[in-house]
């Protein structure tokens, strides 16, 4: 009866009621909105990152790490990485010949990390394929065919079907020179990636270094990212005198801004809601100012103030909470139509890429957010109904009878 | 022993720091079963006395018995939980709850008190239609005419199972016919139930019908009679 007194009250005054609901829905939409867009955004640029190059897991030996040579290859690398592909959580390995030299055109030269793929497994492994602009991934017939972003053929002055030099240790770390054909431009989300990279065909790379097939660098995609601890853990045991990482230690500032970004967004809604406390106290205040008589004959006939200012707690929860519904559910459809839809942000593509960034974007909100959502909403409700019970129960109910 | 028992009492306001004496050294008894009028001028004391009675004000000195419980040194909560026992309270504004059912209004007090829903919904029903409301249970007060209101008002203070009902000029609001019929109920209600009444009233009609009328001045008793001594003196 409590409940039904609370929520007859509420509608008592619907005109300010629904202010108060419309605000703290609109608020909560549009901060849960604005949240799952800063959360697509970045979660498509995690993505991005592990797509194009990163991929989930990578192994190196421990001295790669400390210096990129060609001459700290993993030993049978080739043999563990097909050892690896063996286990069904895994998409496809890709071994990599990882060497940093130098590109040089007809006009300009540039320093370049060159990394020698099998190109067929690189395209299970990461998305570069699906980023050629010009040309194609790999499949000619010409020799020695090169793939080079579209930022540092721009640099370079270079086209499709250009010849490049490329300058770079050999493993017994003499200078090797070889020429190659660019046969594909390809332009990331990242500029950056864009004017660094170059990919070649590691066949051609132990041709011309006149070496044995060796890798650096095994890079491993996953079916599904669930399993990427369990699999980080059962390589790390397996090839304990390798380097195993995931994505998260290879770019572990993805992952802190992503965690910073998750607590900003948390405080940023918060924000909001302290935002609409003040609103929902307000509103709580005027209506039991208007109700001072009410509660005095409640108080009077034997309501016991702990009752009353449960009352009140529950008007003020109830209020809080249907706005709060209306507003994730409001957020929710709108990110849920967006997710799927996207957003296109390529007016600002340039400044985007610049940061790695897609120019579509997809808003993502965690379920876990809306728990925490309302969680904050119920301490935001508790709060906002503070003050209107404290006022409420310190009513003297001979003089509150008597206030019209 | 008196039901209400109030000894030397006396009650000072601090308005403006000027003290106000507004019941002063008063001793009244009141028993079982009475239908009692307090009348007297404005400012006489009236409702600063039944408010003391019903526990919604504390006396500077002296004491309140009812029904055997000194009352004047209750804290709050004791206070209330005493009234929801024990007194029913009729105010002149009727003062339901506006978005309760009749029914409802009536069975809030029993909320209170802990009744079950059956027991609640089956004396609301009784009370109602004691008070001639039976076919109004689901109205709404806006819906009730003032007299309407004021019998859901009685049923209300009846809901609790009081010792006495306290009401603060009870007809204030209501024409003749309405107010007669109302004072028609609470009479009965004296007389079939042994319900004590105390009124705080200016009207006629209740000082008419009253069986004790106390009359107040400056917070004194003024006078003290019994209804058939009254009329005989105003004969």
């Amino acid at each position: 009866m409590l409940l039904t007194l609370a929520w007859k009250n509420i509608w008592r005054n619907k005109k300010r009621s629904l202010i108060i609901l419309t605000a703290i829905a609109l608020g909560l939409w549009a901060g849960l909105f604005s949240v799952a867009i800063s959360i697509g955004v970045w979660e498509a640029t995690i993505n991005s990152t592990i797509d194009r190059n990163l991929s989930h897991i990578q192994i190196h030996t421990k001295e790669f790490k400390d210096e990129k040579l060609i001459s700290n290859y993993i030993p049978d690398g080739n043999t563990i990485a097909d050892d690896i592909r063996k286990d069904k959580r895994i998409k496809e390995v890709s071994g990599r010949v990882l060497i940093e030299g130098m590109a040089s055109s007809p006009t300009s030269s540039s320093g370049v990390n060159i990394i020698g793929i099998n190109p067929e497994n690189e395209k299970e492994v990461t998305s570069i394929s699906s980023y050629i602009e010009e040309g194609k991934f790999f499949e000619t017939e010409k020799r020695n065919p090169a793939l080079i972003g579209k930022k540092l053929a721009d640099k370079l002055g270079l086209k499709l079907g250009s010849k490049i030099v490329l300058t770079f240790q050999n493993i017994d770390t003499t200078l090797n020179y070889a020429a190659f054909r660019i046969t594909g431009i390809f332009k990331t989300e990242s500029t950056n990636f864009d004017q660094s990279h170059l990919f070649v065909k590691n066949t051609d790379l132990y041709k011309t270094m006149e070496s044995e097939p060796i890798i650096s660098e095994i890079a491993i995609r996953l079916n599904s990212s669930d399993d990427l601890n369990f699999v980080y853990s059962k390589l790390q045991l397996d090839y304990s005198s390798l380097k195993v990482e995931t994505w998260k230690q290879l770019a572990p500032e993805l992952e802190f801004t992503y965690e910073m970004l998750i607590l900003e967004l948390e405080i940023f809604l918060g924000i909001i809601l302290a935002a609409l406390l003040f609103g929902i106290t307000n509103t709580m205040l005027m209506s039991v100012m208007d109700r001072i008589r009410e509660f005095g004959v409640l108080m009077a006939v034997g309501m016991k103030r702990v009752r009353v200012f449960f009352l009140i707690l529950i008007e003020t929860f109830v209020l809080s909470i249907f706005g709060g519904i209306v507003g994730m559910l409001l957020g929710g459809i709108t990110i849920w139509y967006l997710s799927d839809k996207g957003i296109d942000l390529s007016i600002f593509a340039e400044g985007l890429n610049a940061y790695g960034m897609p120019t579509q974007m997809y808003p993502v909100l965690p379920l876990y957010f809306y728990f925490v959502l309302i969680l904050m909403i119920i301490i935001t409700a508790i709060i906002a109904a503070i003050y209107p019970s404290i006022k409420t129960i310190k009513l003297m109910p001979a003089k509150a009878i008597r206030t019209y | 022993m008196s039901l209400i028992e109030l000894k030397e009492v006396s009650k000072i306001y601090n308005t403006n720091s000027v003290p106000v004496r507004a019941i002063n050294n008063l001793d009244l008894n009141i028993d079982s079963e009475e239908f009692t009028a307090i009348v007297g001028p404005s400012g006489s004391g009236k409702t600063t006395l039944l408010n003391m009675i019903g526990g919604l004000d504390n006396p500077t000195s002296g004491t309140i018995t009812i029904g055997g419980t000194d009352i004047s040194t209750f804290k709050t909560d004791a206070m209330i939980n005493f009234r929801l026992h024990n007194i029913g309270f009729v105010f002149q504004a009727y003062n339901l709850i506006p978005v309760f059912t009749a029914k409802e209004n009536v069975e809030f007090i029993m909320l209170l008190q802990g009744e079950s829903k059956e027991k609640r919904e089956t004396e609301a029903i009784n009370l109602l239609k004691a008070v001639n409301l039976g076919d109004k249970i689901d109205k709404k007060p806006t819906e009730l005419s003032g007299g309407e209101q004021q019998r859901v008002a009685v049923a209300r203070a009846l809901a609790s199972k009081p010792s006495f009902v306290l009401a603060d000029e009870p007809t204030a609001n209501l024409d003749s016919v309405t107010a007669n019929n109302l004072l028609d109920l609470m009479e009965k209600l004296n007389k079939e139930n042994k319900m004590t009444f105390v009124f705080s009233t200016h009207d006629s009609r209740v000082i008419e019908r009253a069986h004790r009328v106390v009359t107040l001045r400056d917070g004194q008793i003024d006078s003290d009679e019994k209804q058939n001594e009254l009329a005989l003196g105003q004969k």
